[in-house]
């Protein structure tokens, strides 16, 4: 497997406060990896480097082995797609219109929607089951709603990474299951990077390849859910006293002491 | 990491101990050589009678000096407040309706009434205050006084009373020299008894403002939460509403119009490192006054200088104030601190609608306003029907100025939506950017330069004006990638200051003043054939460009990160966009002057009408604007006739008014 990214001795500070201290780490292709840790672990932060929503204080960053910085805008938009913890107001856009905006990255200002763009469009919203509410104002959805509006958005945009901060934060039991199973799946189909900031870590050991745990800035456990689903290992992150079971292979459910 | 910490809560005391030491260091200086200073001292509480010097300083010097500290303090604060209410930090007593309602009570009875003014103008003048901002409060009643409705109906409250009080003065500009003073603001004092009267009432409404501390912190988190906290949002907004009011009217009834403090001490504070409400409203309050007495004291210098006439301190708050916050504005490194409205949902209506049905009526009403414009107008012998085939010859006189209009109007419509998608704030327009009024100043100065080029002559200065404010404010905003807030707070420091300018020039009030006085107020009647065709060229290239930049427009206002993430490269954009708004006010401008306010105007009707997707909103917004600036141009003829009124007046007040009519429909759903 080659690496999508590679992320070499990565340091972002805001203002005085150091956030990452010299992350090294290697996100391959096709891989879905969850990332876990405590709040103000610097989840967040990393997801949104890797996005370019913010500029290292030092380090380098890679995609397929090029430089973050010699990448375009809109050719790094064709290849990653970022979802902000906290989507922003839309100001009177339906659903469709917000989705639609997915394929500026291949279209740009001017040029046409065809066909194709059309079916991509509506293809995403019928995967995240928003076809009823396709000419609502997403002001006017639930969080739920508003959440998977965006999820759509990143599907119609077509690119082979996902960045997702905390996709299934205001989503219910049965929705959460069903977006990550749509993600694994469009993940498996496509041959697509995710990276996602999830709190459940049950859910992530279920849905994920990779399970990357970050305590206060550095590294504190990372590798396979088999590997990572043991008390020790969970205890290491969370701080806590906590207890795994193993109801069926593949299948782990955690609890606090 | 310790001494950069230092540094930066430093900045604020020093600041404004420098602004304050600057301010009584200038204002002292003229006394330095002929008093000594223990004297001058003494002389504020017990002058010696024999000294005519003494005597100045105590019935004069002294209260005028309290009076801008007493003063400054009070509009700071009130300005602080408001901005905590509104969450908007362009908002200030201006924006409330209370100084355009009292100039406009002080100027109607002093043409009509004269008798009302005899025995104090301050029960007129806080009258019309109450009666600007009533007619706010009771438009934006049932929506909750909701930070953006109350917003967008104060601007256009005041911008229609402030065109109607344009009007008087064009009609009877030979009486009204010293209102423009007056309404300039001026702080001239004979003795103590001003400072007497006022300093109760600033010092009671502060003390109320200050108890209200606690509940407006909660205002921070959102009407939602707030109210979740246990504060009745409604009753607190109205309550801290009505204590903004109270003490702007008290201060407007005694000097005039000194509102630019209310906005820029604010804006200082906060840049300088204000963080909490405590600090913000603490520093506002220091900073008012500070600021107020530096302006007082150019004020003074100024007036000796050119000798005789009367330099206003209302004008020379806005010369040093604009600047100011310029400067503040590059040294501030992130905008963290700056209230945004984002938290609300920020539009006005949601409603959707197809775009034939408004834009049907919308056409037809404009048809109907040309053929009206054309055939039905009267003469010296009454109303008169004119025939289709008296139309040629008429279109001679009329046509260059209603295609002028209609032109215009377009422009500003776009241009308006434009600059509202780019800044995401309902507030912005193109002539709060300071475009037009850098066209403006330049063709004053022009003007006054005693060389006499034309017409012509004077479309380029106010090109190269306009292109000026351009590059200041592209200058100012680079650092902050071009983001709406910092280039919304540029754009109105560099109008402040434009607008001064410009009424130091009128306050002067002879006839060339008028004949400015008339193109600022957009007088059609300029115009000739070719300069409307050439409009109308500019006008089809601009708006064609516009067009084609709707999916950027569409992608910017989800802000800069979601925009990025999805391929723009936001600083370009902004930047394309940006120069495509000053191309088009400039155009815009120069025809139908910097008043209109179309431009803030047409984007809302285009959206309360039920287009919100940028495409229709622009095409909409289009032909409102034409249609507003077409009636008004008719009526600008037809209104006094034989006599004209400049239809940039006629278009704030027809406007201002549809405006209300759709608002309050707006409300009773």
């Amino acid at each position: 497997m080659s690496a999508f990214f590679q992320i070499r001795n990565l340091q972002v500070s805001a203002g005085d406060t150091v956030i990452l201290k010299g992350l090294n780490l290697d996100l391959h292709d096709g891989e879905v990896t969850a990332l876990l840790g405590h709040n103000g672990s610097g989840k967040s932060t990393l997801l949104k480097a890797l996005a370019r929503q913010l500029k290292p204080r030092g380090g380098g960053l890679t995609l397929r082995g090029e430089a973050f910085d010699s990448i375009r805008q809109r050719d790094f938009a064709r290849e990653v797609g970022y979802m902000p913890q906290y989507p922003p107001a839309t100001d009177g856009l339906t659903v469709r219109e917000l989705v639609a905006l997915g394929r500026y990255p291949w279209k740009g200002p001017l040029g046409r929607y065809r066909d194709e763009d059309q079916q991509l469009i509506d293809q995403a919203i019928e995967d995240t089951g928003l076809r009823q509410f396709s000419h609502r104002s997403v002001d006017t959805l639930s969080g739920g709603e508003r959440q998977r509006a965006w999820i759509a958005l990143l599907l119609a945009q077509q690119t082979r990474c996902l960045l997702l901060d905390e996709p299934i934060s205001a989503l219910d039991v049965v929705h959460q299951v069903d977006t990550l199973r749509l993600i694994r799946s469009l993940a498996k189909k496509r041959g697509l990077t995710v990276v996602m900031v999830l709190h459940d870590v049950d859910l992530a050991a279920r849905f994920c390849d990779r399970l990357i745990a970050l305590k206060n800035g550095s590294l504190a456990a990372d590798g396979s859910p088999q590997q990572t689903m043991n008390t020790r290992t969970l205890e290491s992150i969370y701080g806590i006293a906590m207890g795994v079971l193993e109801r069926a292979p593949g299948h782990w459910v955690s609890y606090v002491h | 990491m310790s001494a950069e910490l230092t540094t930066r809560s430093l900045r604020l005391p020093a600041n404004t101990a420098l602004i304050w030491t600057l301010g009584l260091f200038a204002i002292t200086w003229p006394w330095v050589g002929k008093l000594p200073l223990p004297t001058l001292l003494a002389a504020i509480v017990t002058p010696d009678t024999d000294h005519f010097d003494q005597i100045m300083i105590h019935y004069a010097w002294a209260p005028r000096l309290a009076m801008a500290i007493l003063i400054g303090a009070g509009l700071g604060l009130a300005g602080a407040v408001l901005q905590q209410i509104l969450r908007n930090p362009l908002a200030s007593p201006t924006t409330l309706g209370v100084e355009s309602g009292a100039q406009l009570a002080i100027a109607a009875s002093s043409l009509y009434f004269p008798s009302l003014l005899a025995p104090s103008p301050d029960i007129t003048a806080v009258s019309g205050g109450v009666l600007g901002t009533g007619l706010v409060i009771a438009l934006t009643w049932r929506l909750g006084f909701s930070p953006v409705t109350v917003i967008l109906a104060g601007m256009v409250v005041s911008f229609v009373l402030g065109a109607v009080n344009y009007a008087l003065l064009l009609l009877n500009g030979e009486f009204l020299g010293h209102l423009f003073i007056w309404g300039a603001g001026s702080l001239v004092q004979n003795d103590w008894s001003q400072f007497q009267t006022l300093w109760p009432r600033v010092v009671g409404l502060a003390l109320a403002m200050v108890l209200l501390m606690r509940p407006l912190q909660l205002l921070q988190l959102g009407a939602g939460s707030a109210r979740a906290l246990g504060a009745r949002v409604i009753a607190l907004r109205l309550l801290a509403l009505a204590l903004v009011i109270l003490m702007t009217a008290c201060v407007v009834s005694r000097v005039g119009v000194v509102a630019f403090i209310g906005l820029a001490a604010p804006a200082l504070a906060r840049m300088l490192g204000a963080r909490t409400l405590q600090q913000h409203l603490f520093w506002s309050t220091l900073l008012g006054a500070g600021l107020l007495l530096l302006a007082d004291a150019f004020a003074q210098l100024a007036t000796q200088w050119i000798g005789g006439s009367l330099i206003p301190t209302g004008t020379t708050t806005a010369l040093i104030g604009g600047p100011m916050l310029l400067l503040a504005l590059r040294g501030m490194h992130n905008n963290h601190h700056s209230p945004t409205h984002s938290s609300e949902p920020a539009t006005l209506a949601l409603k959707r609608r197809s775009l034939w049905f408004p834009a049907t009526i919308t056409l037809t009403l404009l048809a109907a306003v040309v053929v009206l414009s054309l055939s039905w107008s009267p003469s010296l012998q009454g109303w008169q029907w004119k025939s289709l085939s008296a139309w040629p010859e008429l279109w001679n006189w009329r046509g260059p100025r209603l295609i002028a209009s209609v032109t215009a109007g377009m422009i500003l419509g776009v241009a308006g939506t434009l600059i509202q998608r780019l800044t995401g704030n309902v507030m912005a327009s193109p002539e709060l950017l300071g475009i037009s009024g850098g066209a403006a100043l330049a063709m004053v100065a022009l003007s006054l330069s005693g060389m006499s080029v034309g017409r012509s002559g004077q479309l380029v200065a106010g090109a190269i004006g306009a292109g000026l404010v351009l590059t200041l404010l592209f200058l100012i905003s680079r650092r902050h990638r071009f983001s709406g807030h910092q280039l919304l707070l540029g754009g109105v420091a560099i109008y402040v200051f434009m607008d001064a300018g410009i009424r130091l020039v009128l306050s002067s009030g002879d006839t060339e003043s008028m004949k400015l006085l008339n193109w600022l107020s957009g007088s059609t009647w300029l115009v000739t054939a070719s300069e409307a065709w050439a409009l109308v060229v500019m006008a089809a290239v601009l708006i064609a460009a516009a067009l084609l930049c709707s999916r950027l427009l569409t992608i910017l206002p989800l802000g800069e990160g979601s925009a990025q993430a999805l391929g723009v490269q936001v600083p370009v954009a902004r930047v394309t966009l940006l120069l495509l708004a000053a191309l088009l006010t400039a155009a815009a401008t120069i025809v139908i002057g910097p008043l209109s306010f179309v431009g803030l105007m047409a984007p809302h009707m285009a959206r309360m009408l039920g287009q919100q997707s940028v495409v229709r909103q622009l095409l909409l917004a289009a032909l409102v604007g034409a249609t507003l600036l077409a009636a008004a141009d008719y009526l600008s003829r037809v209104i006094l006739f034989p006599n004209q009124l400049p239809a940039g007046i006629l278009a704030a007040v027809i406007g201002g008014f549809y405006f209300f009519w759709g608002l309050s429909r707006h409300a009773q759903r």
